[in-house]
């Protein structure tokens, strides 16, 4: 298969920059698969397990929101956070899942609700990636 | 009296001692704060272009129009005012909270209603004290911002603006421009501005799914977001800056006070030893008589 670019950028850094051949991820309309030559394509990301190819093998990881950004050079994902499977912190994870349950438990507003909830997500979809590795 | 002196300077040459000790450690202390802040606002840099550019390259689509974008009269404002979460740095808090409050007041002037986010501790207990309404308070949130932080904020802001409590957003920090100056600006932030300008329009318009407006408005809160964290980091760099410069000059100044007053010291204990001598010498000389 073909290779293009690939780059990932967050805040704190940029994950990745190089070539892959596919790549698969969750927007808010469902999954898409990217292969070389791709139309040009904008949409939103969700917090959902991504799996990108590295070197013949589809590695996972975690991502955290965001937007891909598919152009003919180049695709870009920018997204808050995003993990490859071996670099999760399982605990942390395991504990924000805790806090976010206890947090969706109490209800004490609607917006505190939905940012526990949001809180939750991530935090199961990083358990889950971590567990597959 | 030579005696009193002599003890009176020499104890306050042991307190301002100390005193230079915490200067200098606050000194140290603020200098790698510093650093370690400086580095995450350049690295949150090429995210943000990135965000910026894709929202840009949306906006040129023929059909978008968006809540966010509207240009409608602005009546209701909501500043967020971003300063420190301590003192002990110099003009900091004062320069960019001075430089809030005038635009409020000249806001209200213009007839629009303001309300303010204060983040910092410092910003919280200014406007709360004064006639302002404060609907958001945030202490002691900016040296451990992460982005899920700002996020939370950001997501608020957009929902917000979009039920139309607010028609304009207006952010007001610091900006760290070197170590020795840090300059308080403002930014209008929403509705999103400028957006063409820096747009490149090398490519045929993309495929947007579901839609522009809901890409874009997706991409609303991660705007924010970065904005918002980046002006977080920028204004904690600042505030490390003018501290450490505050510090420097406080420590320089303990120098001085230290090189003064063992000099009064010393000109004591040898006012002392000169009187000794001559009491001394004088009574020998009456003993001799």
């Amino acid at each position: 298969m073909t290779p293009f670019n690939l780059k990932i950028i967050t805040p704190e850094k940029t994950f990745f920059n190089g070539t892959t051949t596919q790549l698969i991820a969750k927007t808010t309309t469902g999954n898409v698969g990217i292969l070389h030559g791709h139309v040009p394509y904008v949409a939103n990301l969700v917090s959902s397990p991504m799996k990108i190819e590295v070197q013949g093998t589809l590695k996972e990881a975690a991502l955290s929101g965001g937007f891909i950004k598919v152009a003919p050079e180049e695709v870009i994902i920018v997204t808050n956070a995003i993990e490859w499977a071996d670099e999760i912190d399982v605990a942390r994870a395991e504990r924000s899942r805790q806090n976010a349950e206890e947090r969706m438990k109490r209800h004490e507003s609607q917006k505190e609700f939905d940012r526990a909830e949001k809180k939750l997500k991530r935090a199961l979809n990083r358990l889950m990636v971590a567990s597959k590795k | 009296m030579a005696t009193a002196n002599m003890k009176d300077v020499k104890r306050r040459i042991k307190s301002v001692e100390s005193t230079k000790q915490i200067t200098k450690a606050m000194q140290l202390v603020a200098t790698s704060k510093m650093r370690r802040a400086k580095e995450r606002a350049v690295a949150v840099q090429p995210f943000f272009e990135t965000l910026f550019n894709a929202m840009c390259d949306i906006s040129k689509d023929s059909s978008f129009t968006s809540v966010f974008t509207a240009k409608v009269e602005k009546k209701k404002t909501l500043m967020i005012v971003i300063a420190g979460d301590r003192g002990l740095a110099g003009g900091f808090n004062v320069n960019v909270l001075k430089k809030a409050a005038a635009k409020a007041d000249d806001l209200r002037q213009k007839g629009r209603a303001v309300s303010i986010m204060a983040i910092g501790k410092k910003a919280v207990e200014y406007f709360s004290k004064r006639d302002y309404d404060v609907t958001d308070k945030f202490s002691e949130i900016a040296e451990g911002m992460s982005m899920y932080g700002a996020m939370d904020i950001a997501e608020d802001v957009a929902a917000r603006f979009k039920n139309g409590e607010f028609d304009s957003v207006d952010l007001i920090y610091t900006t760290f421009v070197s170590a020795m100056t840090q300059e308080p600006c403002e930014m209008a932030i929403l509705p999103v501005e400028n957006l063409t300008s820096w747009a490149d329009t090398r490519h045929a318009s993309p495929v947007y799914d579901p839609s522009p407006e809901e890409v874009f408005e997706g991409m609303i809160p991660s705007y924010l977001c970065g904005l918002l964290y980046s002006a977080i980091v920028d204004s904690f760099a600042s505030e490390q800056a003018a501290r450490r410069s505050a510090m420097e000059s406080a420590s320089d100044n303990a120098d001085e006070m230290i090189e003064n007053l063992s000099l009064m010291y010393n000109r004591a204990r040898q006012a002392q030893i000169t009187q000794e001598l001559t009491e001394i010498s004088s009574a020998t000389l009456n003993d001799n008589s």
